[in-house]
Parts: C-alpha cells; sequence; structure tokens
C-alpha cells in the first residue's frame, strides 16, 4: 500500500485548487469559498483527535479562541513593531503554544477520563477560560482586543485590508492543507495504528503494546495546535478583533463534529466532504432562508447521520474495496 | 533460566480471593495447559500475567526481569502476548490492520514500519488461514475468525510467551483438532512458549500441552505432566467425579 500512500493527497489537493478557482473566478464566490475552507479546515483538525480516537473534545473552540488571542496578543504588543509582515511567525508560533501548552494540561488530565466524562470536562474547560479572561479582566477583559489600527500600522493600508479579505483566508487553505498532510502521515505511521487500536478497544489496545495514554495526548496536542492556527487567522487576521463571546462559542465545536461525522470521521477525506456539504448548506440556507438555516439544517443532519452512520466517505470508501478507486479514498 | 516465573501471587476483590498464592513457572519452549472450572482464577492470573490486572502480592519475573510493577504496554513489549476469552477485535480497522498493530506494538516497536508491520500481518494471516479475509472488516468476522485473527494478531507481536484465553472455547471437535493442529505447528516452527487455558475441553489440552496445571477456587491443586495430570485423583474428582455425582443425581 504504501507505495500509493501520496494518491489520495492528489485528491486533496485537486478539490482544494478546484476551490480556489472557483473562489478567486467568479464575482462574488471568494466570500462563500472562504467560509467552506474554514469548515474544512477546522473539521481535518478536530478529526486528527476525534476521528482518530473517538473521544469528543467538546472544548475544541477554546483553542481556537486561544489562537485568536495568541495572534491578537502578538499585533499588539510594542515590542514587535518593527517586524513588519515578519510578525505574523511570532503570532501563529504564539498562537500554537499557548494552545500547546493548555492541551498538554487539559490532557494530563481530562484524559484520564473516557467517553462522557471527558467531553463534560472539556466543555468545563472552554467555560472556564472564557470566564477568566472576562472576570480577571486580562487580554482586554469582555472588551477583547481590536488589532485593525495596529494591523495598518504593521502592514500599511493595502496590505491590511488585502490580509482580510484575501490572505487570512488563503493562510486557512494552507492550515487545511497542513492538517490533511497530518492525518495522511498519521494514518501510515505507528501513530496512526495504535490511534485506532485505541479508538476501537483501549484496554486491549494497551494488552497489545499501545501507551495510550501517550498517543492519545499526541492526538490531543496537534488537533489542538491546529485549531489555534486557524483560531489565529480566521478570527484575528481576518476579523481584526478578537471578542471572548465569538471566540469560545460552543456552536463552532458543534460545527466540527457535525462535519466530522457527516464526512466520515478518521479518514482523510470525510472531513473535506463533510466541510464543504455543510458549509454549502450553511451559506446557501443562509441566503435563501436568513434566520431558518438551522431548522432546516438540523433534521437534514440527522438524516444524514443515521442514514451514513460511518459518514459519507466510509460509505464510498466500503464500495471502492477492490476496485481502482480504493487507492484514492483514504 | 526460566522463562515465565510467578511467585506467590495474589489477587483479591474484596472479600473474594480470586487467585491464591499461585506459583508458576514456564520454561522456554514449553507449552502449558491450565485447566479449572469457571471461576477458578485462570482468567484473573492470565490478567495478572499481561498487566491487566495489578497483583495484591507476590511477583512475576520474566526472564529473569521483575515484571510485577510495569503496566501492560510495557510487558508487551517485553514480549507477552495474549488472545482473549471473548474476542477484541478492534472492530472497524481490517483484519490486515488488526494483526499489523500486533505487529508494530509487539517486541518489534520501533524496529518495523508501515509495510514490514503489514508484510507481518499478512504472513500470519497466512498461517492461521485468513488471508483471503484479510481486507474484510474485523466485526465482519465469524466468532471462530475472530478468534484466529486474535491469534495471528499475538503471533505477530513476535512473543516470547503467548497466553491463550479459552482459544477454542465454542468450537466443534473437528474445528478444535484443526485449531490445536495449527498451534502446535506454530508452536514448533516459531519456537514460543505457550500458555493455553480451557475450561473443560481435555481433547484440545491432552493434544497440546506438555503439561497441565489445575486450578480450583484461585489455587493451583495440580501441576504436572499433561498424561500424568489426567490421572490425578484430584483431576478425576474435579472432573469427572462431579460428573458422575451429577449423573447419580439425575437419576436418583
Amino acid at each position: 500500500m504504501n507505495q500509493g500512500k501520496y494518491y489520495p493527497f492528489a485528491v486533496v489537493i485537486a478539490i482544494f485548487g478546484l476551490l480556489f478557482v472557483v473562489g478567486r473566478g467568479f464575482q462574488g464566490m471568494w466570500e462563500p469559498i472562504a467560509l467552506i475552507m474554514f469548515y474544512v479546515a477546522v473539521g481535518e483538525a478536530f478529526n486528527i483527535f476525534m476521528g482518530f480516537t473517538g473521544y469528543v473534545n467538546f472544548g475544541y473552540v477554546v483553542f481556537m479562541g486561544l489562537g485568536a488571542y495568541g495572534m491578537g496578543l502578538v499585533l499588539s504588543s510594542a515590542m514587535l513593531k518593527g517586524l513588519g509582515i515578519w510578525i505574523l511567525i511570532p503570532g501563529f508560533a504564539f498562537a500554537g503554544l499557548m494552545a500547546g501548552l493548555l492541551a498538554i494540561g487539559v490532557g494530563a488530565i481530562a484524559l484520564r477520563l473516557r467517553g462522557a466524562y471527558f467531553a463534560i470536562a472539556t466543555i468545563g474547560v472552554n467555560e472556564g477560560v472564557k470566564y477568566f479572561i472576562e472576570g480577571a479582566k486580562i487580554w482586554g477583559g469582555s472588551e477583547g482586543i481590536i488589532v485593525s489600527k495596529q494591523m495598518k500600522m504593521l502592514f500599511g493600508h493595502h496590505l491590511s485590508s488585502q490580509i482580510t479579505t484575501f490572505w487570512a483566508d488563503f493562510m486557512v487553505f494552507g492550515i487545511a492543507l497542513l492538517a490533511a498532510f497530518l492525518t495522511l502521515e498519521f494514518l501510515h505511521s505507528r501513530i496512526g495504528y495504535g490511534l485506532i487500536a485505541l479508538r476501537e478497544d483501549e484496554d486491549a489496545a494497551q494488552v497489545m503494546g499501545v501507551h495510550t495514554t501517550k498517543y492519545k495526548n499526541i492526538s490531543f496536542i496537534v488537533s489542538s495546535i491546529l485549531a489555534a492556527l486557524i483560531g489565529a487567522t480566521a478570527w484575528c487576521l481576518k476579523t481584526t478583533y478578537v471578542f471572548p463571546d465569538d471566540v469560545f462559542a460552543l456552536s463552532y465545536t458543534v460545527d466540527a463534529i457535525v462535519i466530522v461525522m457527516l464526512g466520515g470521521a478518521g479518514t482523510l477525506l470525510g472531513p473535506i466532504v463533510g466541510g464543504l456539504i455543510y458549509g454549502i448548506l450553511k451559506y446557501w440556507l443562509g441566503v435563501l432562508l436568513p434566520g431558518f438555516q438551522l431548522l432546516i439544517l438540523a433534521p437534514l443532519i440527522i438524516v444524514i447521520i443515521i442514514v451514513f452512520p460511518e459518514g459519507i466517505v466510509g460509505v464510498i470508501k466500503k464500495r471502492a474495496k477492490g476496485k481502482r478507486l480504493e487507492k484514492f479514498v483514504v | 533460566m526460566n522463562l515465565l516465573e510467578i511467585k506467590g501471587v495474589t489477587k483479591r476483590f474484596g472479600g473474594l480471593v480470586a487467585v491464591d498464592h499461585v506459583d508458576l513457572t514456564i520454561k522456554d519452549g514449553e507449552s502449558l495447559g491450565i485447566v479449572g472450572n469457571n471461576g477458578s482464577g485462570k482468567t484473573t492470573l492470565f490478567n495478572l500475567i499481561s498487566g491487566v490486572y495489578k497483583c495484591d502480592e507476590g511477583e512475576i519475573y520474566l526472564e529473569g526481569m521483575n515484571i510485577t510493577q510495569l503496566p501492560a504496554y510495557k510487558r508487551a513489549h517485553l514480549g507477552l502476548a495474549r488472545s482473549f476469552q471473548i474476542p477484541r477485535p478492534f472492530g472497524q480497522a481490517t483484519v490486515r490492520e488488526n494483526v499489523a498493530i500486533g505487529a508494530f506494538f509487539g517486541s518489534l516497536i520501533g524496529e518495523i514500519g508501515e509495510k514490514g508491520a503489514l508484510e507481518l500481518a499478512e504472513y500470519y494471516l497466512d498461517k492461521v488461514g485468513l488471508y483471503e479475509k484479510r481486507y474484510e472488516i474485523a466485526n465482519s468476522l465469524t466468532p471462530i475468525e475472530k478468534k484466529l485473527m486474535e491469534i495471528a494478531r499475538a503471533l505477530a507481536m513476535k512473543p516470547r510467551l503467548v497466553l491463550l484465553d479459552e482459544a477454542m472455547a465454542g468450537m466443534n471437535p473437528k474445528d478444535i483438532d484443526q485449531v490445536v493442529e495449527m498451534i502446535n505447528k506454530i508452536h514448533e516452527e516459531e519456537k514460543i512458549s505457550m500458555i493455553a487455558m480451557v475450561e473443560h475441553i481435555m481433547r484440545a489440552v491432552v493434544n497440546f500441552a506438555d503439561r497441565v496445571v489445575v486450578m480450583d477456587q484461585g489455587r493451583k491443586i495440580v501441576d504436572a505432566p499433561t498424561q500424568e495430570a489426567l490421572r490425578d485423583q484430584k483431576v478425576v474428582d474435579i472432573y469427572l467425579g462431579r460428573f458422575a455425582l451429577e449423573g447419580s443425581h439425575a437419576q436418583g
């Protein structure tokens, strides 16, 4: 199987390329494409933990939020003013570091819990971080951080408006690609095999030699850092502000769960397909029937999840078994 | 040196002493059968050896090394492998992936890549006769196939010692003979020591084990070469005697 390892990655690049061309080539298409790509990236990053381990991280959004704060704090720091556009490097690094440190802490405690207990503990983390920021009045408290002025100073008027309308979205493409690449690497390495074993039967996996705690934590931390990178771009560079109510909204975690389930948990292409469908539905329903999108979306998603419990890509994977298509559907 | 040495191992669950000061040794290359009724402590003993439970008392040595406090996954890296009484496949993974997981995380951990693990998986799937089913989802196998897959998974770990927990339960005599023959063949070819635990199926023990240990209420009551053990009065009492008694009850 090794010789065809990167075939599915070609599919990923083809889909992303097509989206990019559609977004740039047609008037008014970039905004919807950017939204779809945001969901694809969120799903792909979330999948690295939920898809591989079967654990549901309800506090996922806290890592996206911290990423946004990480970037916001670096952009507004007086010390780094001279860096110009290069400030994005410490920005992303700090976003990833904050999320990574929190993931190490949360993982060390919460990953001792299984199933629903873990999910509940992670909700607590998200709410806790949000109320801590607001209550302790750090990082602007409930007012948040506004970086539009700093961005203009750092990047100039022209570039900073280009960042919010194009480059931030483009970076989301890049992060999604990175997440997809890591997923593929996981799938073909000891980490991936160990994670699948622990997802299916944690006790049996231990007896088989899988250091389950270690692998759970690795995937939790990787998934969290990717979430932070998405937050840093989509919720800070693009919006030019970071408000705690926006970046710690639990509904984004629900979006991520639906995308992964819809597309196929633990697969490479699942979150892409899930993100595409979810993004398109959410956007067009919002345009056609504003206010009603959730009412239509929710039952639709229930139906899809009942009909395809393995997700769309899971079903295609089964059908493709033994055919030439098999190499491309992972 | 003994491959496995168990000294005075005890495990209590509340007031129940599931395993009561059991001593047991197994030499390199030996195959041992453990016989005992339901509740006699066999599975608990297996769980103590493989590290699922920690001993309350006593010590366990693998090749002279004290492994009493080691977590299960480290014991697996040292060459301990097992199958489960009720098969525990990694259900949504393919049969080949299941066995490859064994290869990845067994005594070859860190030394084997994906290609090697998959090749080893196919080699052992061929041995247990599941090669044709390698791309199937493990949950789709029949119960007997799942047991065979677990044996392949344990062997792919390249272990020093394999613990087979009721590997033949639920099989008909023809299947049992076939599995025993297969296990014996692997035992000879690979020079792996094996401990097989069975509840009733004497047929399997006689054809497989060099030595038989009989457990009753958490204690080891017999430890002797197979033929000798079968003639032991205590074994007769536990197995044949009870059946004879039940028979007379039924008649009376």
